[in-house]
């Protein structure tokens, strides 16, 4: 009996866990004004959001909360539900234009070898599309930089452009419509000097 | 005074009935079948992930300046968070102290995930084999977090629940020596827990979808199979079901979100599970999304196939044969 009640505490603890992160995501994606339910995000920001503070702010080490967090990874819910929820993202492409030492451009894009990490990279992509911060999207886009670069040994210095894929809906496609590329940001690399 | 003792009393008798009525429903007798099933799937779909990157497995976990992204600063992110999340760097860490490279420590974990893999689809060895795989998967999903999507969340979940689940089951090679098996009311409540997870995934999944005014009229759907990289089918053939786009999202809506409440009345309960089936080999197929096809089928077809698929007929000769107390 006694192990059937912490068998009950731990499912209902968990359940509970699942159903807190479900609805935060909600809360969130409500108070930002994603979802059909008129909110504005002004009315709701918090402090730091309103300070256009992109990064949160560094506290104490809080032990209980580690060990909390490290059973939800663990047990693999950490996140919410919500995959393309409550519509799907954009589409987002990063191209880069290698300059070659004799004055020549090659094109490239970020590549893996099979489907399922191309799956991978598009989620790397969109994460860095959603992020609002722009020294995140900086470092994961010279990183993803850095590991094309590898292909052109000869390039000195490379242009990298992440833009947003806008989709036409088949009314659109009906009519002849292509899908066309937003610009969001762009970056410039120069090949770091041999030590 | 003494009426409000007589309401307690009968209170306490009322609750002591229907306590243990409730706590019945959590610990159904049940056979060790959706174990076998949880276990073979989640073997295959490792095996699945594993052989689908393994021509990535190092680009994608390296660190620093080797790999797409660097696995040292996904997992200072990770640390952010917690220290304590399990991930490849402890063990790559670790190698380095032994002058073992970097390279050579991933392929090993590489390898270590098939062999755990291969020893939970036979049922050797089955927990340390399944908190293996477990443990290997995890830390290669943590360390690639910023390459990761809802297939790994959802896959680890599964092991997670099977290392915890009263393995052996009845096909596994285990059984050879070990006669001992888990009593059923053990087995059914793990595969309560099992069961309620995938309700409260399709419910909040669903529900947060809702909430978007293009699930509604069909744009969100079009959207998902003509963006990249989930654009399988040619635009120009997708275009000539254009009023399909609508109804399948309403249907789909409802499939989902009606989930945890008709998925266990018998004959609709039966009829919904091969509904969500259909649905996610359709996603698969249509989006190239295989490993999130085939671990949302394995997972639904563990919780709910014994008995609505299939009959669930090993029971009453499991709890004859249970030697185990179980949790009774």
């Amino acid at each position: 009996m006694r192990r059937k009640n912490i068998c009950l505490a731990w499912l209902a603890l968990q359940l509970f866990f699942i159903t807190a992160i479900s609805v935060r995501q909600l809360g969130w994606l409500i108070a930002n004004g994603l979802t059909v339910i008129p909110l504005s995000r002004s009315s709701t920001a918090s402090p730091a959001e309103k300070e256009g503070s992109t990064t949160p702010k560094q506290s104490r080490p809080n032990p209980a909360k580690q060990i909390l967090v490290g059973y939800l990874h663990c047990a693999g819910i950490e996140g919410a539900y919500g995959f393309f929820a409550p519509n799907v993202p954009e589409s987002y492409k990063l191209a880069f234009e290698f300059h070659n030492r004799d004055g020549s451009v090659d094109d490239d894009l970020p590549s893996v070898d099979s489907r399922a990490a191309e799956l991978r990279l598009g989620s790397l992509l969109d994460a860095i599309g959603r992020s609002d911060s722009e020294r995140y999207r900086r470092i994961l886009i010279r990183m993803l930089t850095a590991a094309a670069w590898e292909n052109h040994p000869e390039a000195v210095s490379v242009h990298a452009v992440f833009g947003k894929l806008k989709l036409p809906g088949p009314i659109e496609t009906e009519r002849g419509v292509t899908p066309s590329y937003e610009f969001i940001a762009a970056y410039d690399f120069e090949r770091p000097a041999p030590k | 005074m003494s009426s409000s003792r007589l309401t307690i009393s009968n209170d306490l008798r009322r609750n002591s009935k229907v306590l243990p009525c409730s706590r019945e429903w959590f610990f159904p007798s049940t056979s060790d079948r959706w174990l076998s099933i949880l276990r073979i799937g989640l073997a295959v779909q490792l095996l699945l992930y594993a052989f689908s990157i393994h021509g990535d497995w190092i680009y994608l976990l390296s660190g620093t300046g080797r790999g797409l992204v660097s696995r040292d600063f996904a997992e200072a992110l990770l640390s952010l968070e917690s220290p304590l999340i399990p991930r490849l760097g402890w063990l790559v860490n670790a190698g380095k102290q032994l002058g073992v490279s970097e390279p050579t420590l991933l392929d090993l974990s590489w390898y270590g995930l098939i062999v755990a893999s291969l020893f939970v689809l036979v049922g050797l060895f089955c927990r340390p084999a399944a908190i293996a795989a477990w443990l290997i998967h995890l830390s290669a999903v943590k360390s690639g977090g910023l390459v990761t999507y809802g297939v790994d969340a959802l896959t680890t979940t599964g092991l997670f629940y099977l290392a915890l689940s009263p393995l052996p089951d009845r096909f596994s090679l285990d059984r050879f020596w070990r006669k001992k098996i888990a009593g059923s009311q053990l087995l059914g409540f793990w595969r309560r827990v099992l069961q309620l997870h995938l309700c409260l995934i399709y419910f909040f999944s669903r529900l947060t979808k809702a909430l978007g005014r293009d699930w509604w009229n069909g744009m969100n759907l079009w959207r998902s199979v003509t963006r990249p990289p989930f654009d399988l089918i040619p635009v120009e053939t997708l275009v000539r079901f254009k009023y399909f786009f609508p109804i399948a999202g309403v249907a789909v809506l409802l499939l989902e979100i009606g989930y945890p409440f008709l998925i266990w009345p018998g004959r609709i309960g039966r009829r919904w599970l091969l509904a969500i089936l259909v649905m996610h080999a359709g996603i698969g197929l249509a989006m190239g999304m295989y490993l999130f096809a085939s671990v949302m089928i394995i997972l639904n077809l563990a919780a709910f196939g014994p008995g609505k698929l299939w009959r669930d007929n090993g029971t009453r000769e499991d709890a004859g044969r249970a030697i185990s107390p179980g949790v009774a």
